[in-house]
């Protein structure tokens, strides 16, 4: 390796690691001011709780054995509503591309629900299917499916028309096209409707809970606020950045593994 | 006479909404066995529909008749090489082979001797991002002969290349074209392309697409492009082409 090259390697990684450490002073920098104003009573230790409060709450939870079982059915909660929402929405984005006329269809039908505030219709879930787990991953449903559609069916129209065509000239079948081409080239789009379908799955499943839940992150910010324990409250936001910060993360690790050639 | 394709009478319209498009008029042309045929004609005058009345893709309803023996197979060539990225090149080079359930041994084996043949087989399991413009259509070229097709249809395939790549790919087409003794009609802008490929050159109006004229090629020396350039005859030709051209344009 030549001098020259080495060099370049090493400003990348000092880049990197620069980057890093900014983030991580910025993260202990926030905390500290955080615990220190609360401490000086500049800000209300008991609206805006403390860093030391929320990490003592946080030992109280597992000390209970509550800890595990918020996070655990929060999780189960996001896992089955996500991927339920990517699958349905991969399935009926495959129909629509197949059936044009019907998309065109139902397309103000789509925009419509896109645009309508999900949050509303989540009393009627309840009256429906029930205050329980059911009506919590249908409300995450109804939120994250219409992105998932759309999303998905726009990468299926976007085919490299020279592609289709050569598809075309080679005789291939709707279902060879469909599956050696249209797919694979929405790859790229696939992943980025998981991006925007985990954020979409966590409001709705957090929106879910605060309205019927007995378990979960939702509830335990909503139980926080019916007791002013702020400091519960302020747990579970914090639990809440940290999971969905994790998913995204999975989901660009996944990202990187299947487009290394794209 | 040995015609693989007989076209009678062709005539063709599109319809959009703004209107109805004459694209072809009472086209004939047979196409006999061994034929290279280039077709040139101003730009959207119906060179591509031509193409595509012939190979089958346009399902559309059309006038007169396209006379070919069912069996025949017919293999595209586009202007782009429309590679898939995700795929490797020996992946690519099979892909029609696996559209059609050809996976035997006679076709994979005719495959690595193609990409012997172009000096692509060190670059089998590499993915298309890492070939350069010429030898990612010489794979296109490979994909399209791999189905040993009786007649090859080429759809402008060198013009997105550069000026070098260009020279160098053409002359390697030629080559095959003439040793697997193939034949080919070949869509094209450059009449020095379509003087140095074929033995008949067919000029085509502007739209509606009637034929013009039909100009014969007689060269002897048949070896390389190269040798076909320079030719006596060549400038001959390229004028009475250009001729027939430029009229239409005016």
């Amino acid at each position: 390796m030549s001098l020259e090259q080495k060099n370049y390697l090493k400003k990348i990684r000092l880049e990197k690691i620069k980057i890093t450490l900014s983030q991580l002073l910025i993260i202990i920098l926030f905390l500290l001011l955080w615990e220190f104003l609360v401490n000086l009573e500049i800000i209300s230790a008991f609206i805006y709780s403390s860093p030391s409060r929320i990490i003592n709450t946080i030992i109280e939870l597992i000390s209970n054995n509550n800890f595990f079982i918020h996070i655990y059915t929060t999780l189960k909660e996001v896992i089955i509503s996500f991927i339920l929402g990517i699958s349905l929405g991969f399935i009926i984005a495959t129909i629509l591309y197949e059936f044009k006329l019907l998309a065109k269809i139902i397309d103000p039908f789509l925009t419509m629900l896109n645009s309508l505030p999900k949050v509303a219709l989540g009393p009627l879930i309840i009256i429906i299917f029930g205050a329980n787990t059911k009506s919590i991953i249908i409300m995450a449903l109804l939120i994250n499916l219409i992105v998932s559609i759309i999303t998905i069916y726009n990468g299926f129209q976007n085919t490299d028309e020279y592609r289709l065509k050569l598809f075309k000239t080679m005789k291939a079948t709707k279902i060879q096209t469909l599956l050696y081409l249209v797919i694979p080239s929405s790859y790229q789009t696939i992943i980025s409707s998981f991006k925007l379908c985990i954020a979409q799955t966590l409001i709705g499943v957090i929106m879910g809970e605060f309205l019927v839940s007995k378990q979960g992150i939702g509830y335990l910010i909503v139980y926080g606020k019916q007791v002013f324990n702020l400091n519960l409250v302020m747990t579970g936001i914090i639990l809440l950045a940290i999971i969905s910060y994790i998913l995204y993360k999975l989901i660009v690790m996944l990202e990187k593994k299947l487009l290394k050639h794209i | 006479m040995n015609n693989l394709i007989e076209v009678k009478n062709l005539t063709k319209n599109y319809h959009t909404k703004e209107g109805e498009i004459e694209a072809l008029k009472d086209i004939n042309l047979n196409i006999q066995k061994g034929d290279i045929i280039s077709l040139v004609g101003p730009s959207g005058c119906g060179k591509s529909t031509l193409l595509s009345l012939i190979a089958d893709l346009d399902k559309d309803v059309f006038c007169g008749s396209v006379i070919k023996n069912d069996n025949l197979k017919i293999a595209y060539m586009l202007q782009s090489d429309a590679l898939l990225p995700w795929l490797t090149i020996y992946e690519n080079a099979i892909l029609g082979l696996k559209i059609q359930n050809k996976l035997t041994k006679e076709y994979l084996d005719y495959v690595e001797y193609l990409l012997e043949f172009y000096n692509l087989k060190d670059f089998k399991d590499k993915y298309p991002k890492s070939l350069s413009g010429g030898m990612k259509q010489r794979v296109a070229l490979i994909r399209t002969l791999a189905l040993k097709p009786d007649l090859l249809l080429l759809d402008e395939p060198f013009s997105a290349l550069d000026q070098q790549s260009r020279l160098l790919i053409s002359d390697d087409v030629y080559k095959i074209l003439k040793k697997e003794n193939k034949t080919v009609i070949l869509v094209t802008h450059s009449i020095e392309e379509a003087i140095t490929f074929s033995n008949k050159v067919i000029v085509l109006s502007k739209r509606p697409a009637v034929i013009k004229s039909i100009i014969e090629i007689n060269i002897k020396n048949n070896e390389t492009i190269y040798e076909r350039r320079k030719d006596i005859n060549y400038h001959k030709y390229f004028d009475s082409i250009w001729k027939d051209l430029d009229t239409n344009e005016s």
